[in-house]
């Protein structure tokens, strides 16, 4: 095959490696201070989205440049998806603390499925798919069968800048150092000072935030989002999350890089890009049969 | 210092603990013996707000801190060492230090305590930069102690220090806590290794069945029946 072809296809997989890797990275925090599986996750995603395209297409109508709009959709988007994110955790998920996780589980996932209907039902011609605007530059390279998009350049560095970001935020903070704290003993840190509720209530804001940024991308990347776009994009982020080993920051990058690589990989052998959800999936089965607690839970690995 | 009244505590239906009352003095040692399952741990998490108390009230520095979250309490200047050494395992030796200074927000402050902590334990500076979990269990068990000195405490709760420590390391862990109470510290020691407790407390209670059945200075504790009974069966 030639090379161009194989650079195209890295470049393609790597946008959408990142946005996975987003959606993982949220799973693994919200799992690793609290041990819950939120499952409203891909759904908040998706109102990321959605609260971006509504608030471009109310600055159209004021004509406010393209750059500015794009800023403002995303410091909105990820500002309120991080809020929604902590008032979930505030009056869904805390509550059930002392209850199975499994009703944590249960009650995300309802809640997710609340939103999304609500989006299908109250967004004008909700259940059909949207455009999104193409806010980025347009500029392309061309090397030999390379076809390198600005936008893809923007995409992915963003998305590397927002997982870096959060990495120091965890490693470098003091609201991180809180976060480690809480991951790896509630009680102990409960008794160093940390007040255990904010620490949980700034981790969702914090993961959440990453999904709304994860949506908006995907808005900006395919020029389309519809209702049920978090469904997908939910799960193949938990898979990610739970491959590379759930509590994990670099399991869930590394999960996100390995989905979008097997999708690639699945969409270069079959010839047909359906059977690469497929593939990918079957793939991380076996992954998960092979290694149960992920492939950087080892004992070196660190939780969060 | 700390005053508990006519506590009772316990989870579900049963009381572990009932009408406790007991005093801890500033700048003394307090130690409270018991078996296991006589409720002292209980009792501790009950101070600390880890649970629930059913009646009764803890106060300290006369401000009733019962209903307080833990975190409230650790802000007022109480810190324990959890039992079983429980440091943050996949955090270096600094990193837990500066959890432990978590409430101190001036880095001048914290480099200062830091000092003041190596000169404690200087095998902590050694280590610095490794992995909390990789050391051995007498190395961690004096990081829980530096942890809790970090956030200049004026209460120190020890939580059975002693368990699961070579007879070595209790020595040396029992020499630290009498240092620092030596520089003003006022401690409460929960314990159920009598003799050397006893050798290092001011004052002590006894806890049976979830009740105080002896207190009184260590002296007059030592020659006390009750606590015997308490501890060797009925003998």
């Amino acid at each position: 095959m030639d090379l161009g072809f194989i650079a195209q296809y890295f470049v393609n997989g790597l946008v959408q490696g990142i946005t996975y890797a987003l959606v993982a990275v949220g799973f693994t925090l919200f799992f690793g201070v609290l041990d819950v599986i939120k499952f409203s996750h891909g759904d908040v995603l998706m109102l990321g989205a959605f609260t971006a395209l509504a608030l471009f297409l109310g600055l159209d109508q004021l004509a406010s440049p393209a750059w500015l709009s794009l800023i403002i959709m995303l410091c909105i988007g990820i500002l309120a998806m991080g809020l929604l994110g902590a008032l979930l955790c505030k009056f869904l998920v805390l509550p059930l603390k002392e209850s199975p996780p499994l009703n944590t589980l249960l009650i995300t996932l309802m809640f997710g499925s609340v939103i999304r209907e609500s989006v299908r039902l109250f967004f004008p011609n909700g259940s059909n798919p949207k455009p999104f605007p193409a806010l980025l530059p347009e500029a392309s390279i061309n090397w030999g069968n390379l076809n390198l998009r600005l936008d893809s350049v923007i995409l992915i560095s963003t998305g590397a800048l927002a997982i870096v970001v959060t990495h120091l935020i965890i490693q470098k903070t003091r609201i991180g150092l809180a976060i480690r704290a809480v991951a790896q003993d509630e009680e102990t840190a409960r008794l160093m000072g940390i007040d255990f509720k904010k620490t949980v209530l700034a981790t969702f804001a914090l993961g959440s935030g990453l999904a709304a940024l994860s949506g908006i991308s995907t808005g900006l990347y395919y020029q389309e989002i519809n209702f049920s776009m978090g469904l997908m994009l939910g799960v193949i982020g938990f898979s990610a999350a739970v491959v590379g080993g759930l509590g994990s920051i670099y399991g869930a990058i590394v999960g996100g890089l390995l989905f979008a690589f097997l999708q690639t990989l699945g969409a270069i052998w079959f010839s047909v890009p359906a059977y690469k959800d497929v593939f990918a999936f079957a793939v991380i089965i076996i992954l998960m049969a092979w290694r149960p607690t992920g492939l950087l839970a080892d004992r070196s690995a660190e939780r969060v | 210092m700390l005053t508990i009244h006519n506590l009772t505590a316990g989870y579900d239906a049963a009381d572990v603990v009932s009408d406790v009352s007991l005093e801890v003095i500033k700048g003394k040692i307090t130690c409270l013996l018991g078996a296991n399952g006589a409720g002292k741990t209980t009792l501790i998490r009950s101070i600390l707000g880890l649970n629930k108390i059913r009646s009764g009230r803890v106060s300290f520095d006369g401000v009733d801190i019962s209903s307080f979250a833990t975190h409230d309490i650790a802000s007022r200047g109480i810190t324990c060492v959890p039992e079983g050494r429980r440091v943050f395992a996949k955090m270096t030796v600094r990193e837990n230090l500066q959890a432990g200074a978590f409430l101190e927000r001036d880095s001048d402050v914290v480099a200062e305590r830091l000092l003041q902590v190596f000169a404690l334990f200087p095998k902590l500076e050694e280590r610095f930069g490794q992995l909390a979990g990789t050391m051995s269990g007498g190395e961690q068990a004096m990081l829980t102690i530096g942890r809790s000195l970090m956030s200049n405490p004026s209460l120190m709760v020890f939580d059975e220090p002693s368990l699961g420590l070579s007879p070595l390391f209790v020595k040396e862990n029992f020499r630290i806590i009498k240092k620092i109470n030596e520089k003003g510290m006022t401690v409460l020691l929960v314990e159920q290794n009598v003799r050397q407790t006893l050798a290092i407390a001011h004052y002590g209670y006894v806890l049976s069945q979830g009740k105080i059945v002896a207190s009184g200075s260590v002296d007059a504790l030592k020659d006390n029946s009750e606590l015997r009974a308490a501890y060797f069966g009925n003998a």
